[in-house]
Parts: structure tokens; sequence; C-alpha cells
């Protein structure tokens, strides 16, 4: 008698003749195993970019915000472009763990211990920036509502900077609670497996002493269902905050409403597309083809065409609005976007968000795994050019006296190297020390998914109905 | 610190599980606990587990965080001090909101997540007695606490609801401060019993 | 000084004293002199600089700064003007003329000599006294005589037309003073000059050859929209009266097609100062001379070639050309305005009408918002005694009120206000110096103006309307740029920790020691106004050394150099935003002084630095609650017509508002096309 049943035409989630301890064994390998040099290359390198990175920072502080490209007319550029890619690319991660745990996603297990690892990296790397932009960052803890003696004085609530501040300290907090509540199990998989005296004591701290008791797992199913329920909210809003940076603004090009719907979007397509270049690459390296299937691949690549959609239809609509609504400035401002001094990065990236994404509605193209590869590097950098398209509407706004142009200097562009650098560096140690699939949801969906569990449902599926009602009324 | 006798029974398959469960509840035995790797949905069902009201404590922490939000920001906009900030009125309510939003599911989730370790009793630090090392591998473990008289008719027992394995433990029934790279003392007497 | 040049030159100068004159540099006779001057026995420099004449002196006495000094002058007779010192010398200098009177055996002092003829002339001590305090001596009726000209016009103008004209293709030099720097280099010196936007070409720190578009087209160096923020401009070698220079070229709309100009009193020598040495280049070598030997600051067909090198031009205002569509300044011909002075009225009442109808339909004229007697809370409209009358006050007020979501904050006591004239503005740029001196306004350096890093609090917009290919028909407007104190400011509700907000005079205020440079409020102001501390200017941080990354200190902190800072008002420190503040220290101080005084402030005794440079008194400033106030009867009585303010329709509610330019023309470039084409008198679009 099978407690769950999930009809064959679905497919499989897990491939392979897989048992319980097969999944154990295939998940725990990695970790349980030297580092490889493949690994060790990956990783100096990754170490060597964080720091130069932060030699880069060091330098910005000490030196002041004027060593970078910046300007009186653009006060953003690299900076904040980069918080906003890195929190946007963020935003899967919460996704495929939140939105599709209440959307009963079962291929979600597959993917999502990595994805949401990838959140957290990358909200790390996103909050670098508004730190670092500060002229006065040893002043910054004046954005908290302490109790001080100068009013007390109090920071301004209205205004999206300081949202930004609560928005992403609670998506950080949020995130990585969820994450690593759903780790504790297998951290403890990995303690009582663990051979050497070290590893016993370091997973029997990160397991919390987790045993598996029934009445915990309850708690924790709910824990998780309740967080998903918070988290979904979260990604929404969070993206959309960070939004409202522009679009509470009066600058035309940023002014806009369309902003929060759009951001969003842009978000779950640019971390959608950072998710499939991780996972292609760990599936890869780490032999996990059979977890990581080319059914979850295709199911991201859905995704990432809708949202791509999104995001076209967006850029268009911003267009058409810019001249059915007659406003001057708005005109203006997307007349120069497309014409102006900034027009290659406007079409780098009407060609790669709107017009790449598109190749994904060919199922072929949607199973290719270097395909994918490809395109979602390819996204990444049109989503990249989106947000630096946006911060450069700066350059020429209303009075024309004041127009300027941007241009990166070695500190800046730095910095963003550094963030690669802390992104892999912390994505290496997490692949070398975490199991990357989360081995319980495996296991919870491996009886109704698993390859050899549905070829064993074939001889029920070919039943008749009378026979098969027999055969479950028999059984109680 | 209990330390107590327990019969162990470790099961293959949730499938053989869960008919097991039935017949040693309504044989009578009061289980202690059934450990398993995954979640097994329906289990905590069929050991009589009561609903966990993990999600009413969320639900009042998230409460908390909207109050704490928008009282705080009110009376500071407000009473506290008020200020003139490019014309904006002293309680602009839709300013208000996204940060009211994100305490309420800030609190909300640290809350509840630290509910959940209180509850569990689980936290860095804390050891528990593991009965079988394969529990969080592919294992699921059925416990039964005993005395001297009845332990190897529980073993018995236990035995023909389908177990793979058997055996008799003597353990800490509670949680402890300890490593798990450590041998506590009543595992080593054990081992030299 | 042909005459002591050729003096010089046959070796007839035993002796020669140099006072506040620098012949090596700007003379032309100075290479003859410069080279002489070794071979004179006896040559002194008073001067106060180590310029370039100084350095050829075998004796050097450096005079008093006239600041310094005692002293008297008497242009013309009855006009006398006493000088006296603000204070001590600060360095080891004597004035030139106790310097001459010390040497000539005297044993008075020149304090004590200036005293005593004064005091002799004027009758007494204390009319000495009255009189250095006063300043300055008139007589009651000023001596008028006629005057008598007894030049020969016809012979000067035979002697021009017998000039060859220029042919075409030739190109011709002019050599200027910037009105910036001076004659020889009189300011070259002073860093708040140096860094002073030249009013025509906003450049900065250097001089460059001044080019029409269609010639650098020409020559290889076209000057377009998508190239105007590259800082490399080409440079050109000119050759002209013997000597051959490279020199940048700036492209300026407006030159002739064959004329070339650069700026002389650049290319100092190093002991001139910092600030001058090694800024631009002198061109002084290209003045020749006329036949009767006056210096002729023009060369006719001269050699210019492009070089293909390129120097970079700090140019704070990179665009040039006034966008028609975008009305931000309000102009209009002597002619248009005459026909109608009320048409900017009408057009902006048409604009906003939306938000005004309840006024205009309302009974009585003053409709919902009837004056009420009650002064609290933020609802109240100004105290208003016109009851009955719909004045200039009601439809404004009306776009105030409905023109947004929000409530209405109202001044209720003092609301400071300015406005600026754009029919006076010459865009001279002394309200930029004015501003920089009483708030101190950072000196940044060209390094950090190329990566637009300028500090100026007021600037003026320089525009250039109409077709840059036709230099006959541009036409220049000015327009000075502060921060406007919006009432709805854009900056104060995107700083995340409140460092900017809004007095309940009116002033958009920035807590310097609050701010932590997010840069936000500089990105939301649509005006650009307000100015980062990009870098550690002032030494004020907490780090060491850190302005140069060559170790180099700029001594802002020593004791000399902290004399130029008005210690009425902060230093910001690196990583702060400031801007124009309307001077609050001078509004608080002249507040605090009618408070001491027990009466309430009168109207012109709160003063803010642009205003009290401005020489054509463009800038009126004041309490626009003060109904006898200047500011006041400007805006709702004198100059009602001509009242606009930029941005308006976005509703920032900016407390200044500008005068539209009324230009001496048959035809407005600035106005939008279809009225260009059709002459003065078709209605703004």
């Amino acid at each position: 008698m099978h407690l769950k049943y999930e009809s064959t035409i679905r497919e499989a989630l897990v491939d392979g003749n897989k048992s319980y301890h097969q999944v154990t064994e295939d998940i725990c390998k990695t970790i349980e195993s030297k580092p490889t040099k493949l690994w060790a290359i990956g990783f100096w390198t990754s170490v060597s970019l964080l720091l130069f990175g932060i030699f880069c920072v060091c330098w910005e502080v000490y030196w002041g915000t004027g060593v970078w490209g910046l300007n009186r007319t653009i006060g953003w550029g690299y900076d904040i472009t980069n918080f906003v890619w890195w929190i946007g690319i963020g935003h899967a991660g919460t996704l495929i763990s939140a939105i599709l745990l209440l959307f009963r996603q079962g291929w979600r297990t597959g993917v999502n211990r990595a994805a949401e690892a990838m959140t957290i990296f990358a909200v790390m790397c996103a909050g670098q920036f508004p730190i670092w932009h500060m002229g006065r960052v040893w002043n910054g803890f004046f954005v908290l509502p302490y109790g001080n003696t100068r009013g007390p004085l109090w920071p301004n609530f209205v205004s999206p900077l300081l949202w930004d501040v609560f928005a992403i300290s609670t998506y950080f907090t949020v995130s990585l609670l969820f994450w690593y509540s759903g780790l504790v199990p297998d951290f403890a998989t990995l303690r009582d497996r663990a051979k050497t005296k070290f590893r016993k004591m370091a997973y029997g701290f990160a397991s919390f002493g987790w045993a598996g008791s029934a009445k915990h797992w309850q708690r924790h199913e709910m824990l998780s269902l309740v967080l998903a329920g918070l988290s979904t909210p979260l990604v929404l809003s969070v993206h959309t905050i960070v939004s409202y940076d522009f679009a509470t603004s009066i600058i035309p090009g940023w002014h806009t409403t369309i902003f929060p719907p759009y951001f969003v979007a842009g978000a779950v397509f640019s971390g959608f597309a950072m998710v499939q270049t991780l996972l292609v690459l760990t599936r890869k390296v780490l032999n996990l083809q059979e977890y990581i299937t080319i059914g979850h691949i295709e199911a991201m690549n859905k995704v990432i065409v809708l949202t791509g959609s999104i995001v076209g239809v967006a850029y268009l609509t911003e267009l058409f609005i810019a001249f059915y609504s007659g406003v001057l400035w708005e005109a203006e401002a997307f007349r120069l976007r497309v014409l102006g001094p900034y027009w290659w990065a406007y079409w780098a990236m009407m060609t790669c968000n709107v017009v790449s994404p598109q190749l994904f509605w060919f199922k072929k193209l949607r199973r290719n795994v270097w395909f994918t590869f490809f395109m979602s590097i390819i996204v990444n950098i049109g989503m990249w050019f989106e947000r630096f398209v946006i911060m450069m509407t700066l350059h020429r706004d209303y009075l024309p006296s004041s127009w300027s142009y941007y241009v990166p200097t070695w500190p800046e562009v730095g910095f963003f190297l550094g963030t690669f650098g802390l992104f892999f560096t912390c994505y290496f140690l997490f692949a070398k020390y975490c199991p990357v699939i989360a081995i319980a949801e495996i296991k919870f969906i491996l009886k109704t998914s698993g390859q050899n569990f549905k070829d064993k449902m074939n001889t029920i599926e070919e039943k008749t109905d009378e026979h098969f009602m027999a055969e479950q009324l028999s059984h109680h | 610190m209990s330390i107590k006798k327990f019969a162990v029974a470790a099961y293959d398959d949730e499938a053989v599980l869960f008919p097991a469960v039935k017949k040693i509840r309504s044989s009578g035995y009061k289980i202690h606990d059934v450990y398993t790797p995954f979640a097994v949905h329906g289990l905590d069902e069929a050991l009589g587990e009561k609903e966990s009201d993990l999600h009413i404590a969320g639900f009042i922490y998230g409460i908390t965080g909207t109050s704490t939000a928008l009282g705080f920001m009110s009376w500071i906009f407000t009473t506290d001090w008020p200020q003139n900030f490019g014309g904006k009125p002293h309680f602009p309510l839709p300013a208000f909101i996204p940060i009211t939003f994100e305490l309420t599911v800030l609190f909300s989730a640290v809350g509840m997540v630290l509910t959940f370790c209180y509850l569990c009793q689980i936290m860095p630090g804390v050891k528990k007695h593991i009965f079988h090392p394969r529990q969080t591998d592919d294992k699921f473990v059925l416990v039964i606490e005993v005395n001297d008289s009845n332990a190897a008719e529980t073993e018995a027992f236990l035995k023909a609801t389908g177990a793979e394995e058997t055996n008799i433990q003597i353990a800490e029934s509670d949680w402890w401060y300890g490593r798990f790279d450590k041998k506590e003392d009543y595992e080593i007497q054990q081992q030299l019993a | 000084m042909a005459a002591f040049a050729e003096a010089m030159k046959n070796g007839q100068v035993g002796a020669v004293l140099f006072y506040d004159c620098n012949p090596v540099y700007d003379s032309i006779h100075g290479k003859l002199i410069g080279d002489k001057l070794a071979s004179v026995k006896v040559s002194v420099s008073f001067n106060e600089r180590m310029d370039e004449t100084t350095q050829k002196c075998k004796v050097l006495a450096p005079s008093h700064h006239w600041l310094e000094s005692w002293g008297d002058a008497e242009p013309q007779s009855g006009y006398i003007s006493l000088m006296q010192p603000t204070i001590s010398p600060l360095f080891k200098t004597r004035s030139w003329e106790e310097s001459l009177m010390k040497w000539s055996g005297s044993t008075t002092s020149h304090y004590d000599h200036v005293k005593n003829y004064w005091i002799a002339k004027l009758g007494g001590e204390a009319a000495f006294d009255a009189a250095i305090q006063k300043g300055v001596l008139e007589t009651e009726t000023m001596p008028m005589s006629g005057a008598s000209f007894s030049g020969n016009v016809a012979e000067a103008q035979a002697k021009v037309a017998a000039m060859k004209a220029s042919a075409d293709g030739q190109v011709d030099l002019v050599l200027y003073e910037k009105v910036g720097i001076g004659r020889g280099g009189a300011w070259s010196n002073n860093p708040w000059l140096q860094e002073m936007p030249d009013p025509v070409t906003k450049c900065t720190w250097d001089n460059y050859v001044l080019m029409s578009p269609n010639r650098a087209k020409k020559m290889g160096a076209e000057h377009t929209d998508l190239n105007e923020v590259d800082a490399n401009k080409k440079v050109f070698k000119i050759k002209a009266n013997g000597t051959e220079l490279l020199l940048p070229i700036l492209v300026l709309p407006g030159m002739h097609d064959d004329v070339v100009a650069v700026a002389v009193g650049y290319g100092r020598d190093k002991g001139v100062g910092k600030a001058a040495a090694g800024t631009g280049i002198n061109v002084y070598p290209f003045v020749s001379k006329f036949e009767n030997g006056n210096a002729n600051y023009y060369a006719s067909n001269i050699e210019i070639s492009n070089t293909g090198k390129t120097y970079e031009l700090a140019i704070t205002q990179t665009h040039h050309s006034y966008q028609n569509d975008r009305l931000i300044i309000q102009e209009f011909t002597f002619d248009e305005f005459k026909k109608d002075p009320n048409e900017l009225y009408n057009e902006r009442k048409a604009a906003l009408s939306h938000f005004t109808h309840s006024y205009d339909h309302a009974e009585g004229g003053h409709g919902e918002h009837a004056p009420a007697a009650a002064h609290g809370g933020e609802h109240a409209a100004p105290a208003a005694a016109h009851a009955g009358t719909k004045t200039e006050e009601d439809w404004q007020q009306a776009y105030r009120e409905n023109g947004t979501l929000y409530p209405n904050f109202e001044s209720l006591g003092m609301k400071w206000g300015m406005s600026i004239d754009l029919s006076s503005c010459v865009g001279c740029g002394s309200c930029t110096i004015a501003c920089q001196a009483e708030n101190n306004v950072s000196v940044v350096g060209k390094k950090q103006i190329l990566m637009v890093h300028d500090m100026h609090w007021i600037r003026i917009d320089r525009y250039f309307a109409n077709n840059p290919t036709k230099p006959d028909s541009i036409q220049t407007l000015f327009q000075p740029m502060i921060c406007q104190h919006c009432d709805n400011a854009p900056c104060e509700n995107v700083c995340p920790v409140n460092a900017t907000n809004h007095s309940s005079e009116g002033i958009n205020q920035m807590a310097y020691n609050r701010c932590i440079g997010t840069r936000y409020c500089a990105n939301n102001c649509p005006y650009k106004v307000r100015r980062f501390n990009w870098r550690d200017w002032n030494e004020a941080d907490c780090f060491d050394d850190n302005v140069y990354e060559d170790g180099r200190r700029d001594d802002i902190n020593n004791d000399i150099t902290r004399m130029v800072l008005n210690p009425d008002v902060t230093v910001r420190s690196r990583g702060v935003m400031e801007k124009c503040s309307f001077c609050v220290q001078r509004l608080q101080g002249a507040k605090a002084t009618a408070k001491k005084q027990g009466r309430t402030m009168k109207d012109g005794e709160a003063k803010v630095a642009c205003q009290q440079a401005c020489p054509t008194d463009a800038i009126v400033f004041g309490n626009v609650n003060d109904r006898e106030s200047a500011i006041y009867k400007l805006r709702y009585e004198e100059q009602k017509e001509r009242v606009f303010h930029v941005l308006e329709e976005i509703h920032t509610l900016p407390n200044v508002n500008y005068l539209s330019k009324i230009r001496n023309a048959n035809v407005l470039q600035s106005a939008n096309p279809e009225k260009v084409q059709h002459g003065a008198h078709t209605e703004h679009a």
C-alpha cells in the first residue's frame, strides 16, 4: 500500500533506483570526502577576489567616496546598481522555498537548499553596498531607532532608504532562519554519520541536538509552512521596497508606479537565472544529476520565460506611456535612454532581457543544459544593465545645466568583483560542508516521485477502477 | 537527569511502521517516541499527538510586531518630535506600511523559531540520546520505556510487529548540554557492561 | 613703460623700484626688462608675491597688504578716501611708503605721517577721527566742468578703414582678460577665482582657445551632444607674434567662425603661489606692438592647427544648449511684454487652473479658504487682510493646497523668500564667490572639478539658445540656481536619518553632523543644488592625510589658512551633504540683534551674502510674510507680472522666485521652434 499517489505522467523528480539510504549517501558523499582540486581552485580564486574587494573598500573608506566616479549630478552608480542586482538575485531562493512550498510543487526539493543558500549569500553581498556607499559609514548606526540624548533624535520613517534598512535586515534574518531550520535535520544526518571527532562536535553543534522525534517533525512542518507563508509576502514586499527607492522620488524615469511589479518580476527573473548558473555547475561537478534533473532545469526555465516576458512587457509599457502620457519629462527621459549617451546600455538590456528569454518557448532549448547555462549568464548581464540604465537616468534630468556622465573607477569595479568573491567563497564553503540538496525533503517525496517508485505505479495504473477499489477497501 | 531503560525497534519502511504503531497502541503500550529521518505524513496523528499551536504563537508575535511598529512610529512622528519633512503629514500611514509589515514578519519569524527551539528543546550545545545511528538516515525508530520486568516481553512484541532490529538500551531520556564527539558517562558504563 | 624699456635697453637705468606692477610678466617689453634687470645696480620690489618681476629684483621689500595698510587717495580733488588697516600685519612686511621714508632718512612712521597730514588738512584730531571712521569724504557740490575733445576722429577713421580686413578663412586672435583673473593675472593665485566657473565658458582652472562650433568641426574637433561630457579637449598650436604655443580649445557657440580668443593672466611662475603655479599657459607673448608703441592685444591671420593631442579642461557645466521645450527660463521680448505684460501671469494661472478653479469660481473671490482669524495648526491660510478682494496670493494658495494630497504647512511667523531678476543678472559670478567666502565652501582643485565634484552652493547656469552653427543668432541666458528651499522639498522626504527638514520659517535645513552621506537627497533634487563633500577637503575627518593620494597636505588647518574661514559657519567633514542655507547664520544674527534690542527685525537687516555682493541688485531677499518688505512688494505688487518659479508644475513650492527676462531683441531664440519661425508675436506654446 502506498501512502500517497502521484500520476506516472508527471516526470520523476528523483531518477535512478534510490532508497533512503542511497539518497543520504549521494548527497553526503561530497561533504565527507576530501576537497577536490577543482574545489580548491574555485575556492581560493574566490578568496583572492574577496580580498581584493576588501582592499578596494578600505581604499574608498580611507580616501572618501570621491575615489568613485560619482558626482554632483549622479550620486548613485555602481553602488546601488549592484545592490539592487544582488538583492534581485536573492529573491529566487525565497520564491523556490516559500512560494513553491505553498503551491505544493514537489520539484522545489531538488533545488531549494542551494537556492536558499544563494539567497543568503546574495543578500550578504547586496548589503555591503548600502553600507559602504555612505559618505560617513562610521555613523551608519544613525539609521537605527535607538534612544539617545539628542532629543531623542529618531530616523526619518518616511524615507525609502530607511524602509530598505528594515526590509533587507528582515529579509536576511527570515531567510537565514528558514534556511537554517531546514538544515537542522540534515546536519543531524551528517552528525550521526561523522567519523572524525571534530566533525562530530561541529555538526553536533550545528544540528542543535536534533533527534528526529515525530512531534518535533510536526512542529517543524508547521514552522516551515508558516515561515513560507511569511516569506512569500516578504519576497514581494522587499523588492517592492527596493523599487520605492526610485519610485517615490521625483526624477522622471524613476517616478513611476510600474516599478514595484516590474522589479519583483525582474528579481525573480535574474534570481532564477543565477540559480540555473549555480545548479548547472553544481549538478555536474558533484554528480547530482539524478536529483537536479532536466525536469528541474526545465521548470526553472519556464519561470524564466514567464518573468522575462513580464519584464519585457514592462519595458514596452514604459516606452508607450512615456509617449502616450504627453508628459514632457517622461518622454525626454526615455528618448535619452534610447538615443542618449547611454544608448548602448539600454540596447544591451533590451537584447538580453526581452529577446533572449523568449528562446525558452522551445522545449528543446529549455531542456538543454548548456544552453541554459549560457542563457542564465546572458539574463544576469541583461538584468545588471537594466539596473544600470535605471541608475543612469540621473545623468540627464530636469535642468540641462546639470547634465553629466558617469564612468566607474577601479575601486568601484573592484568592490563589485569583491562581492563575487564573497558570494562564491560562501558558496564553495556551503557546497563543501553543507548538503546542497535538502536530504530530508527529498526523502519526503521519494516514494511518490522517485523513478523506481513511479515505475511500480504502472501496474496500479493498469488496473481497472473496480479492481483497484476492491483492493483498497480490503486493506482497511 | 533521568536514566531509564528503553526497548528500541528499528523499521525499514513507513508502510511497516504505521500498522506497527496501530498495533502497539491498541495493545496498551505507551510509546515514548518515534524517530524518523524525515517528516512522515500522518505519523503524528497515528501517535495521537495534538496539533501544534506554534502558528498561534506566530500570529501573536506578528501582531506584537505590527503594533510595536505602528505605535512607535506614530508616537515619534506625532508626539515626541513632529517635524516638517517636505510638507508630509505627521501621520503618514502609507509611509508607515513598509516598516510595519517588515516588523510583523520579523517578530513573527524570530519569535516562532525561538519558540520552536524552546518547545523541541534544541539549541547549539544541546545533546540528546540517539537511539539508532541511522535514525536520521533511513530507519524509523520506535522507542518504548520499559522496566526490568517487562523488557524482554516488550522487545519480543516489537519484533513481532515487523521491526528489522530490536534491542534494549539504558539511556538518558531528557536533553543535556554536551558534545557529540564525547561519550557520556552512562554510555561508557553501558559499553563496559 | 616704453621709455623705461628703452632706457633699460641702453643700460641707462641705475635703480628701479617696482610697486604693484609686474612688467616682466604682462608688459610687451617684459622680456627685455626681465633680461636687463640683472644688470641694473639697484632693483627693488615692493610686491607682495614672488612674481615674475620680483624674482629678478635684488632687493625684496614686500609691502603690507592693503587691508594691513594706512593710506589715502584723492582721485578727484575734493574726493578723499582714507585707508586704515583691519588687521595687524600677518607677515614680516613693511608698507612701501614707510620703506621709502626710512631709506630717505626719516624717523617718522608712515602712520604718523598720514595722521599728521590729515589732522593738519582737516583741522584737528577730532576731524581726523571722524574722517577715518567715515572713510570717504565728499564735497557737498560735485565740481563739474565742461569737457573738451580734441581727438582727430577723421584721421582715426581713415586709419582704421585703411587697415586690411582679414580674408575669408584667415583666423584672427583676440586676447582678453577673464573677469575672474583680471589684468596681468591679478588674481591668478586666488583659488576661489580660479575655481569660479567663467561666466560664459563655465570652465575653471585653465585658459584655452575659444573657437566657434563650425571652425572646430572644420578642424577636426567637433563638439557634439554625446562628446560634450568628455573633458579631453583637442590641443591646438597657435603661432602669432613670432611665438608658438600649444593650448586646448573650448568650443563656444557665438564665436565668429574666423576668430579665436585666449585669456591672459595664466601660466604664472610657481613662486606666485600654489593656485597660480602651472595653471594655464602664458599668452602675453602673443601681444604685439602698434606702430605708436601701444600694446596690441589682437593678431590677424595667425597660424592655427590641430595637433591631435588632448588636454583635460575642468568645466562645471557641459551641456550648453537651452532645450526650448523645457520652460525653465521665462523670457519675453520688450515688444511682447509691452503688448501684454500679463502674458506670463495668465499662462501660469492657466497651467495650474486645474487646482485653482475653486478660487476662481467662488463667491466674493476667496472661496472656502476665506482667511480665518485662527493661526493655529497646519491648515491656516496666511493671515490675510485682503477680505473681499482676490489677490495674487489666492490662486497660488489654491495651487499650494489643492495640488497635493498632503496637508499644508504654513509659516505663520517669518517666511524667508528670495527673488532673482533674470533681466538684471549679468552672470558675473560675484554671488558664487560671496557665498563661498561667507559659508566656508571648499575649493576642490582642478582634478576634482574634472570628476564633477564642484562645491559651489550658488551656480549660474548659462544657456545658449538657437543654432550653434549660426554665431550671430546665439542668445545667452543666465540663471543663478540655488537651493530653492522648497516647501514640498523632495530632498527632505528621502533622507533616512532625518538630516534635512523644513524650518518653521520656510528654510530647508541641513544638519551636517547627522548626515551619513547616502546622497539620496541630491539625487532627488530636481534643481541639482546639493553638493557633497566627496573627499576630506578640510582635513576634518578622523583619517590622517587623506586629501591627496601622494600624501600632500593643503594645510587648511594651519593658523594662517584657517583665517579664511567664517567662524559663524560649520566646516563640513567628508561625506556630508551641503547646500545653500539662506545664510542662516546671518538671519539668526539679525534676529538676535533685534531681539536684544527688544524690537522686531526690520526688512533689510538680514542680508544674504549673494544678495549683498550682486552688483546689479538682481537678488532681493527678505521676509515674505512682512507686507512692507521689499520681497513681498516685488512678488505681489511691483513685479507680479514677471514672477515665475522654476519647475513650478511639479509642486515643489519653492521659496525662490525668478523674474522673467525681458530681452531687447526682435526674436527670442529660446522660444519654441514654431514661435521662432513666426516671429515674436505668436503665443508661447
